[in-house]
């Protein structure tokens, strides 16, 4: 090893050694600073898990979605137009969906009802495999319903093995239970009740022939756009959402709340910077004896602006790490519940849902541009005043 | 390692209404393996004199050479450097850092000079054995004897194995046993070929057997006798 | 596009910047104003401590500098998530003008940066600090450019328009075409392949012949042909070696192997590059210094193992470089 770097290496130790003298002074910057930094990480974790929420939910959604619009309001769409399209060139299949709300005033619970074909739906085969227990009913029977883990829970408590829901005019209609989705499928399924399609309009009293929307599945991913904008030219009175659209949107929502909240972060931040740089400034007269001596004793100013470097490298390093730890244990297990009042409205995709965010060097890297660069800057001048102490400081009589 | 000064002065805050000429006009040469003293009243330059041969600070103008190298004028980096290899410092109430242990602060001269954590123990070691303070080793300097933290200093100033050692006012805060003791030891590292120079007004010191040369100072300007 | 948090990031990197640079201009102006070496009034002792100031400001704003252009690359890529037409960050740097001449002056920073840092490490090893005024002038000339860095960068986030469905029935199609687009098109790739390879021959070549025996001339050609290498590197990753990275023949972008899809393989690729490009560029910075007072010794050295290094450093950039394209040529693809 060359002396160069065993001189560092010395000099950090000497900086832990220092470090740990002044405990109680770093100690509270370091509270402090791993404080702003959990704030600024439990928003970018929870924009994080929002965003990987809205992909997971988008790769089941087919290329194109249509909806009818009808005085600005959602419609439901004719069965005859899925004729209409028959002409296009490149639409590999398209399903029409029966699905809407449904309030259970007993329980108080909302689920999500849907009908549809599976049998036509490309990668339909794979609902079997995400199924806990039992079978999804054969397409063709009528009266059975495959249902989530929310659902049979309040189910259960309510005792019974039927599903029995009440159509508009409160007449009752009952469900077998032909299946329940796996606990691993919940941020999709936990509310969700399959239906035949006809049975999902019976219970919404859908006109037949009619469906909640339309998904048209597109064989090859280039050609989407063009398809799109057939569709559009062709049936005027639809909205048609292309599944990219949909991600793109998502993304700007999140980011600029996200980015909202991180502006509101930016006084807490300046507040911090502020007060770091007050703490790095003020020098006590034993550190500038300290820093006197050791010059003394032969060492230079980029020695002594290296043990402000360390200093600095240790406690943002450490406070990163710290903030970014109760970050995640604050998003993951606490369900970001400090930020509960500011979060409501920012369940797009679903009211009860579970965050779990995957970080990766992007979310750190925001983090870190977020709370310790500005840190670092603020202590650099602080730094470069204490390592210019005169030498003769420690001297008498001078 | 001869030292030589060439009508050196040194003014403090110059151009200022408090402007004060420290060292005035020195011309000096001091030789090999000799204990010198400064003497003079507080006040007299003799601590300001004793910085400028330790390369603390460059003096306002005259030439300070160090073995045939001119010192005054270096920017400080390489005064640092030159501190670091060639000088050992004993200051006026040691400045020992007191959390710091007696080990840890006896190492500090060598942390920037990159030896192992290994090297620096083992020549720490030698010195503490040297001046019986093993004992004492991993105990804050802020709670040893004021004997023991004398020998801490000094441990500190040969650490490096410099050829020159700088006390300043070694031992105003010593009673008579302990500045006696101190002078021995600097007697014994002249004997082992140290050039010493020590400012100080107690005739305990200038008066010692070891003195080669009494430097008398008054208003910044030095009376060789 | 300004508030969404990667905007927010590329504006607080911005400012530090701003903020640490514009200090040490502020001192540097002192120092041109009243360096004089053989003067020992309190201010020359005040302006070798700006020094120390300065160059501290100088490292730091470097260290941000190399962090923004992180940033701005990922940055590049969350916006191609909200941008019509954009697959990737190279899509979303092509969305206007601004992007591509931002990174350009973003990577130029970086290497200016770097330059100055290297002169100030060499101008402290001499005991008459002999480039103090150039290196001061140098920074100053440093400020038009941070001021480009910045101009351009808010330019071109402002000039990015999100695409958002309208609760209307107007709906906005971008255009999806084939993968997207590409940096740089028509360029074949075995001419690329071919010059890469032998430029890096070339090279080590010319720093062998270096480190043999010195001569002014070899050093020029050696720096010049690590600049032109640099470029070449950055072509072929694009147009070549990433799209093995990818194991896709048509996407072709140099940024989406930072991601972590990929391993962050770029990272391992671009950080030997850049730093190896920048070693061999400072080989002829250095140069015209080599007879300066007391630097006799100390550039030679500093020359001899910068020309080591990045000789190291590229044959690490080319081998991490031509693994995936060897691996596909003998495992045929689908390995």
């Amino acid at each position: 090893m060359d002396s160069g770097l065993r001189k560092h290496l010395n000099i950090l130790d000497y900086t832990l050694l220092s470090l740990w003298r002044r405990r109680l002074k770093n100690l509270s910057i370091l509270l402090v600073f791993a404080g702003v930094i959990f704030l600024v990480a439990s928003f970018e974790l929870v924009t994080q898990a929002l965003t990987e929420t809205a992909d997971r939910a988008l790769r089941n959604v087919p290329e194109i979605t249509l909806q009818r619009l009808s005085a600005g309001r959602q419609e439901t769409v004719p069965l005859t137009y899925m004729e209409r399209l028959r002409g296009i060139f490149g639409i590999r299949e398209i399903v029409p969906r029966v699905w809407g709300y449904y309030f259970d005033e007993v329980s108080g619970a909302n689920y999500t009802v849907m009908g549809m074909d599976r049998r036509r739906m490309p990668g339909g085969k794979e609902m079997d495999l995400a199924l806990a227990r039992g079978d999804m009913p054969d397409p063709e029977e009528r009266g059975a319903a495959v249902i989530g883990q929310g659902v049979e829970t309040v189910l259960r408590q309510k005792g019974g093995s039927l599903l029995s829901l009440f159509r508009p005019d409160l007449s009752q209609v009952s469900f077998e239970i032909a299946g329940v989705f796996a606990p691993a499928t919940d941020i999709l399924t936990s509310d969700l009740i399959v239906l035949h399609p006809e049975d999902a309009r019976d219970l919404f009293r859908i006109p037949s022939g009619m469906a909640t929307d339309l998904l048209v599945y597109v064989a090859n991913a280039d050609e989407v756009s063009t398809i799109a904008r057939k569709i559009a030219t062709l049936l005027p009175d639809t909205r048609v959402l292309t599944r990219t659209q949909i991600r793109k949107t998502y993304q700007v929502v999140f980011g600029w709340r996200s980015g909202f909240a991180s502006v509101c972060l930016l006084t807490a931040l300046t507040a911090f910077v502020i007060f770091a740089w007050d703490k790095a400034s003020g020098l006590s007269p034993e550190e500038r004896r300290e820093i006197s001596v050791l010059k003394i004793l032969g060492w230079e100013t980029a020695d002594i602006l290296a043990i402000r470097f360390w200093e600095g490298l240790l406690v943002a390093g450490l406070a990163f790490v710290l903030g970014c730890t109760a970050a995640y244990v604050h998003v993951v297990f606490y369900d970001a519940s400090l930020f509960r009042p500011v979060l409501v409205g920012w369940s797009v995709i679903r009211p009860d849902l579970r965050l779990l965010p995957t970080p990766e060097l992007a979310n750190f890297l925001l983090i870190f541009c977020g709370s310790v660069l500005p840190y670092l800057a603020a202590t650099v001048i602080p730094a470069w005043r204490s390592a210019s102490v005169p030498a003769e400081t420690a001297l008498s009589g001078m | 390692m001869l030292i030589e000064l060439d009508r050196v002065s040194k003014t403090y805050n110059q151009g200022l209404p408090n402007e004060v000429a420290a060292v005035r006009e020195v011309t000096l040469a001091i030789a090999d393996n000799a204990m010198t003293c400064l003497r003079g009243a507080s006040g007299c330059g003799k601590s300001t004199l004793l910085a400028i041969i330790g390369c603390v600070f460059q003096p306002t103008s005259g030439r300070v050479t160090v073995a045939g190298k001119q010192l005054a004028r270096l920017p400080d980096r390489f005064l640092a450097l030159h501190r670091r290899q060639y000088i050992g410092f004993i200051f006026q109430r040691f400045n020992v850092l007191p959390a710091l242990t007696v080990q840890e602060n006896i190492v500090l001269p060598l942390i920037p000079l990159g030896l192992t954590p290994q090297q620096m123990r083992e020549r720490a070691g030698i010195l503490m054995e040297r001046f019986g303070i093993v004992h004492r080793r991993a105990f804050p300097a802020g709670q040893i004897s004021g004997g023991e933290l004398q020998r801490v200093a000094i441990a500190r100033a040969l650490v490096n194995d410099p050829p020159l050692i700088l006390a300043d006012e070694p031992t105003a805060h010593l009673d008579s046993r302990l500045s006696n003791e101190f002078m021995d030891c600097l007697a014994e590292l002249k004997a082992a070929g140290k050039t010493i120079i020590l400012t100080s007004h107690d005739p305990l010191v200038t008066g010692h057997r070891a003195v080669d040369q009494v430097i008398d100072m008054q208003d910044g300007r030095i009376h060789v006798s | 596009m300004f508030l969404n948090s990667w905007s927010i990031a590329l504006v607080i990197c911005g400012l530090v910047v701003t903020f640490l640079m514009g200090f040490a201009a502020r001192s540097g102006i002192r120092v041109l104003f009243h360096w004089n070496p053989d003067s020992d009034a309190n201010r020359q002792i005040q302006l070798e401590n700006e020094i120390w100031l300065t160059s501290t400001l100088v490292e730091c704003a470097l260290g941000v500098q190399i962090i923004s252009l992180v940033v701005f690359v990922l940055a590049a890529d969350f916006y191609s998530q909200a941008i019509v037409g954009a697959m990737c960050a190279t899509g979303s740097l092509l969305a206007n003008n601004f992007g591509v001449p931002a990174l350009i002056v973003k990577i130029g920073g970086v290497f200016f940066y770097g330059f100055w840092i290297v002169l100030h490490q060499l101008d402290i090893r001499s005991e008459h600090y002999p480039l103090v005024r150039l290196k001061y002038v140098y920074l100053l000339l440093l400020l038009p450019f941070l001021a480009l860095d910045l101009t351009l960068g808010v330019l071109y986030v402002a000039g990015l328009h999100p695409d958002i469905i309208t609760s209307c029935c107007a709906v906005v199609f971008g255009e999806t075409a084939g993968g997207g687009p590409n940096l740089l098109s028509g360029w074949s790739p075995r001419l690329s392949l071919s010059l890469f390879y032998g430029s890096a021959l070339a090279l080590l070549a010319i720093g062998i012949v270096l480190l043999v025996r010195w001569r002014m001339w070899a050093s020029l050609l050696f720096s010049s042909l690590c600049l032109w290498f640099f470029l070449l590197a950055l072509m072929a990753v694009t147009t070549v070696f990433s799209s093995y990275i990818y194991a896709m023949p048509f996407h072709k972008c140099p940024f989406c192997i930072l991601k972590a899809e990929y391993h962050y393989i770029g990272f391992l690729l671009y950080v030997p590059l850049f730093l190896g490009a920048f070693l061999g560029m400072s080989v002829i910075v250095a140069e015209p210094l080599r007879s300066l007072d007391g630097l006799e010794e100390v550039v030679p050295r500093f020359q001899k193992r910068a020309v080591v290094s990045c000789l190291a450093l590229l044959l690490v950039f080319v081998g991490v470089a031509t693994y995936p394209y060897l691996r596909y040529l003998i495992l045929g693809g689908e390995g």
